[in-house]
């Protein structure tokens, strides 16, 4: 099985060149080929994690070509991490498939979209098997060449057409840092290959300043793509894009490929104390960051745009704090619950045909499988007990605190009980109270589209079983026989870890339940059910008012703050950027005037400038 | 001279600039004796014919060990067939360009197009096999002169007269500087054959001048710049290319730049590879700074430049003021693999730019327009153009699996891999290549993302195997690199370009 890997991203290459071919037919069976092809892929995924379960492993490669002595190699590998990326991205990729083929219904480019998909999937199926940094940087650009496509999809919207070109700028930033470490570690190194990397790096011969230089350019590639703080603002523009892709690409798979590559590359992180702290600081501070402007936005995709940024952030502090097995349980189970809430948002925007949340409301009547789906999305990533959320935010909160950073950790309590608030105002407002838009005709979605979200229902449910201090910690003994040595075991903090953040939980959604539902619901009901109606009713009155003064108007002040900084320093920063630029562009314009004279002129400036410096450096002068 | 001296030299080393010559003048003779309104295609066949049987003499010679005649002043070694191999298969390809080249104003002088374009290669070919001083200016100066003529053939174009005129003026003040920092050098070492000045570079009477030599060092490399269009003499490029004829604008921009490339290293690495500098022993440690200025202004205006360009030909005209930037940076690093490197970069640059021209050209005659708007919704209207310009632009924009990635990645792995690594112009140059997405992708998103209400595009037939060539080799060498480099290390022995063999023999026995 396992010599058979190299395969599996060959599957939706080929769905991809087929579907290329049969781009203007206008049968929509012509999804079953991507299907069927992923489906493929999918099975052959499981069949090498399960045999690296059993702790085989493999690594083949060849010399693609040779520059001067150097060899530069390709190959595959399969080791724990990435059969484990083999298994979610290839299940994740056949669900949106399937999902796709009733979701995109009726468009006219129906083939392409599926023909981008399966080059999407080939590219990041790739990314996982490359054996080498240099290989994993093809794909990785590759992968970029995917998304863009897809958020450009909808061409014909102006929007989409500016996310997906912001989309692809702003990665590439990343990629340069990304392309830059990967460089300086082939000099340090004589190659690309992880393991020679790894063991330069044990053998101590790469000096302590060089290897935070490298660790940090790489850790920048995995900024980029991971949206994390300041190159976050592609991400939520690229929901632009049809939904389905915001669940595959911005969802679970390609977003999540800095934080497997930082994973994939953690020896060199693990060996440099400054870069895992960069990397645990960065991680927090997009977790809470992105949570707060998540409180105030009106578009159902937004809020789960910004809940992912949030929720990678959580993987890098995970990451970051020596928690190398929490990152990548979190980084599974939210490619679950977050693929879940967005084709599930998509299922509802498929329904009434708006993605504002303020035009929606009570669909819970009316889509009785998305509802109810959505819910267990919602409480899976707001940590509530027994789903699988909670099991690997608390392992993060305890990696966090086992590594003695209280500062992040209470930032991460902070943006635990936010999150929670935030998707329980959007549970609230889509599918509870009356409907505020125009709601005729809304129906359930067609059996193709709700069976992919019942699979990722049932993982959002159980996949937390993977690592449980209750059950066996099968994730970390899986990941152990991988070449990472993990930091310190099981660091199951104290006992009060899950409580507390149980406890940010019930707030979070207890008090988006006390504003959205309450406010919502007819005195009527409150003075039936309740019979001593009068304190209840002041109770109520009094929290309610209570957490408005203090908590809500804090939180709105802290999200208006993000949103703030966001427009006006990072956009700011960006925008002093581009201006430069373009400043530079029509200097350099208004030079080439037309006269030749002027070219002459400029010419023998340049030489006379060359001369001057090389007289008054060197020193002729003097 | 006399008659026997003229007949013991191995005049088979130069068999292949003897086609060219041959194939140029019969070109010329012939043309004469045609009546005016016939076509003149015949002699496109004709010269791309000899192309051919040059390319073929340059692969029988592979395994020629150094030669050397003419008193030493021109040699046949690895470096020359190597960059010989870019600049026939260059012309080649223009030639079909030319061929193709449809235009009312241009029909009558077609005949003249042909052999100038060989007139052109010839003097390129010759820089690439001179091992002096004069044959290289000769060299230079014909491949300038025949490009002068070149850029103004439409003449009742008057962008195209514009066009020649400035060229002629840029181009004379290039070689004014040129000449001056020559003479320079010529006057430090008393010298005109490039291994006798780097012989005499160490002479220890020089160790007085070195602010002379770094003088010259860096007027010549200023003048040189013209014909690979960098900083400071990269002025005339958008100019030019805006309005030559496209097959001469492709002319220029691959298979002079090649020649412009040639000459550098020829020039600045045999003779100054042993200079001594002001402080330092080494002159090129010492130039490294200056040479960095250079290659990064280069970087930055190019692509700097090139995002406001409506023009599609001036938008390559930056392009092309870009990608000799980052073929400049190679000569600062001066890894030891300094020549595989350039030679790789231009081969890919061959095929990625010629291809992309054909495309500008089929569309630029069909639309009657240069504007980027001709680019339109043409992925639905020609997807069999619109697939291989993106492969071009992506691989112009080093994006993997394209051969341009392949090139961009090895100068980046020298300019970082020699001590001191130059991590400010590897900064640059990625930096600028994150600019050039922008004006890339934006030509690409007209073509997928935009719908357009033109007509079907015809190629003709030619012009549609051009299309597949460089397409298919643009991919091939993204995907197995090793194909173009197996070829260099296994036919091209870099160490021949500093043997000096029969420089003192030769030398003793004219004395």
């Amino acid at each position: 099985m396992l010599q058979m890997s190299w395969l599996i991203p060959l599957f939706p290459l080929l769905s991809f060149i087929l579907l290329l071919l049969f781009r203007k037919s206008k049968s929509e069976s012509t999804a079953w080929i991507g299907v069927l092809l992923t489906g493929i892929s999918l099975v052959m995924s499981v069949g090498v994690f399960l045999a690296v379960w059993q702790g085989e492993g493999i690594k083949t490669e060849g010399t693609w070509f040779q520059i001067g002595e150097r060899a530069i190699t390709m190959g595959f590998e399969v080791n724990p991490l990435n059969a484990l990326m083999l298994v979610i991205v290839s299940l994740v990729s056949f669900l949106v498939h399937l999902y796709s083929k009733g979701y995109m219904h009726g468009d006219e480019r129906f083939p392409v979209f599926f023909a981008y998909l399966g080059l999407f999937s080939f590219a990041m199926l790739g990314l996982v098997v490359s054996p080498n940094l240099l290989q994993l940087y093809m794909f990785w650009e590759l992968v970029g060449l995917g998304s863009f496509l897809l958020i450009g999809f909808y061409y014909f919207k102006p929007e989409a057409k500016a996310a997906a070109k912001k989309a692809f700028v702003m990665t590439r930033i990343g990629d340069v840092g990304l392309f830059i470490g990967m460089v300086l570690l082939f000099w340090q190194v004589g190659s690309f290959e992880y393991d020679e990397i790894f063991a330069s790096v044990k053998n101590g011969d790469i000096s302590s300043g060089m290897l935070t230089l490298t660790a940090l350019c790489i850790f920048v590639g995995a900024v980029g793509k991971s949206g994390q703080l300041p190159l976050h603002t592609w991400l939520p523009d690229a929901m632009e894009g049809p939904t389905p892709v915001s669940a595959l690409i911005h969802a679970a798979t390609m977003v999540a490929a800095g934080v497997y590559l930082v994973a994939a590359m953690y020896p060199l992180f693990q060996a440099s104390e400054a870069a895992l702290t960069v990397v645990a600081v960065v991680g927090g501070l997009t977790a809470i960051f992105a949570a707060s402007i998540g409180l105030m936005q009106k578009d159902i995709k937004r809020v789960l745009a910004y809940s992912t940024v949030s929720q990678l952030g959580y993987m890098m502090l995970a990451l970051g704090a020596s928690g190398y097995v929490a990152g990548i349980f979190h980084l599974t189970t939210h490619a679950f619950f977050k693929a879940l809430l967005f084709l599930a948002a998509g299922s509802v925007i498929h329904a009434v045909h708006t993605q504002n949340i303020e035009e929606m409301g009570g669909l819970w009547k009316k889509l009785r499988i998305t509802g109810p789906l959505f819910l267990i999305g919602a409480l899976a990533i707001s940590g509530v007990p027994l789903l699988s959320g909670f099991f690997s935010k608390d392992e993060i909160l305890a990696s966090t605190y086992a590594d003695g950073k209280y500062g992040l950790f209470w930032l991460a309590v902070i943006a635990a009980f936010m999150t929670a608030f935030y998707m329980f105002r959007l549970f609230f407002l889509v599918f509870t109270g009356e409907a505020r838009g125009n709601e005729k005709g809304v129906h359930e979605s067609p059996s193709v589209m709700t069976f992919p979200m019942i699979v990722l229902g049932v993982l959002a449910v159980v996949a937390g079983y993977l690592n449980t201090t209750w059950f066996g910690t099968f994730l970390s003994d899986y990941l152990a026989q991988g070449p990472v040595e993990l930091p310190h075991g099981d660091h199951h903090g104290p006992a009060w870890i899950p409580l507390v953040a149980t406890l940010a939980a019930a707030l979070g959604i207890g008090l988006a339940y006390l504003i959205y539902q309450k406010g919502t619901l007819s005195r009527d009901w409150i003075t039936r059910s309740f019979p001593s109606l009068a304190e209840v009713i002041y109770n109520k009155w009094y929290i309610d008012e209570g957490y408005d003064q203090t908590v809500v108007k804090g939180t709105r002040g802290l999200s208006k703050l993000g949103v703030l900084f966001d427009r006006y320093v990072v956009d700011g920063l960006v925008t002093a950027v581009t201006n430069g630029v373009q400043g530079l562009s029509k200097i350099g314009s208004r030079l080439q005037n037309g006269q030749v004279q002027s070219y002459g002129t400029a010419a023998i400036f340049g030489i006379v400038i060359l001369l001057l410096i090389v007289a008054l450096t060197g020193g002729y002068f003097s | 001279m006399d008659l026997d001296t003229l007949l013991s030299f191995k005049w088979s080393v130069m068999a292949p600039e003897f086609i060219i010559l041959g194939v140029a003048t019969l070109l010329s003779v012939i043309d004469l004796f045609m009546k005016k309104e016939a076509s003149r295609k015949p002699l496109a066949w004709l010269a791309g014919a000899g192309v051919l049987g040059a390319l073929a003499a340059i692969f029988m010679q592979l395994d020629t060990e150094v030669t050397s005649i003419l008193y030493d002043t021109y040699r046949l070694d690895s470096f020359s067939k190597a960059f010989k191999i870019l600049l026939l298969l260059g012309t080649l390809l223009v030639l079909v360009l030319a061929s193709n080249y449809k235009k009312e104003d241009i029909d009558e002088n077609r005949g003249e197009f042909y052999y100038l374009l060989l007139s052109a290669l010839l003097g390129a070919m010759m820089m690439a096999s001179s091992a002096d001083l004069i044959t290289l200016f000769v060299g230079l100066e014909l491949l300038s002169l025949a490009s002068y003529i070149m850029a103004g053939l439409e003449r009742r174009n008057k962008r195209s007269n514009e066009s020649a005129f400035k060229y002629v003026v840029s181009g004379g003040i290039a070689t004014a500087i040129t000449l001056f920092g020559m003479s320079y050098v010529f006057g430090l070492t008393g010298e005109t054959n490039l291994f006798l000045i780097a012989q005499n570079m160490q002479d220890p009477e020089l160790l007085k001048h070195g602010f002379l030599l770094m003088f010259a060092f860096l007027i010549t490399f200023a003048g040189l710049t013209f014909k690979i269009a960098a900083a400071p003499l990269h002025m005339w490029a958008p100019d030019v290319y805006e309005g030559a004829p496209v097959p001469v604008t492709a002319f220029l921009s691959v298979v002079s730049k090649t020649a412009g490339f040639v000459i550098l290293l020829r020039f600045i690495i045999i003779t100054f590879i042993a200079a001594p500098g002001i402080d330092s022993e080494s002159l090129l440690l010492e130039v490294q700074p200056y040479v960095m200025i250079l290659a990064a202004t280069t970087m930055i205006i190019g692509n700097v430049t090139a995002l406001r360009q409506r023009n599609i030909k001036r938008m390559f005209a930056y392009s092309s003021i870009a990608q000799a930037g980052y073929i400049l940076v190679p000569f600062v690093s001066n890894s030891s693999l300094l020549f595989e490197l350039i030679w790789f970069y231009l081969l890919a640059y061959l095929f990625m730019n010629i291809g992309a021209f054909t495309i500008i050209q089929v569309l630029t005659a069909q639309e009657k327009s240069n504007d980027i708007s001709i680019f339109r919704g043409l992925f639905k209207r020609s997807p069999w153009l619109a697939v291989p310009m993106t492969f071009f632009l992506l691989s112009l924009a080093g994006i993997p699996i394209t051969a341009g990635f392949v090139g961009k990645f090895g100068i980046f792995m020298g300019a970082l891999g020699l001590e001191p690594a130059h991590y400010w112009l590897a900064a640059v140059m990625m930096a600028t290549t994150l600019f050039s997405y922008v004006y890339y992708f934006n030509v690409i998103a007209v073509m997928f993302f935009r719908d357009g209400e033109g007509a079907k595009v015809s190629v003709p037939s030619g012009m549609a195997a051009v299309l597949a060539f460089c397409a298919v080799s643009t991919i091939i060498l993204g995907v197995m690199p090793d194909l173009a480099l197996d070829f260099f290390y296994g036919n091209f022995d870099i160490n021949e370009f500093f043997m000096n063999i029969e420089a003192v023999d030769t030398h003793t026995h004219d004395h």
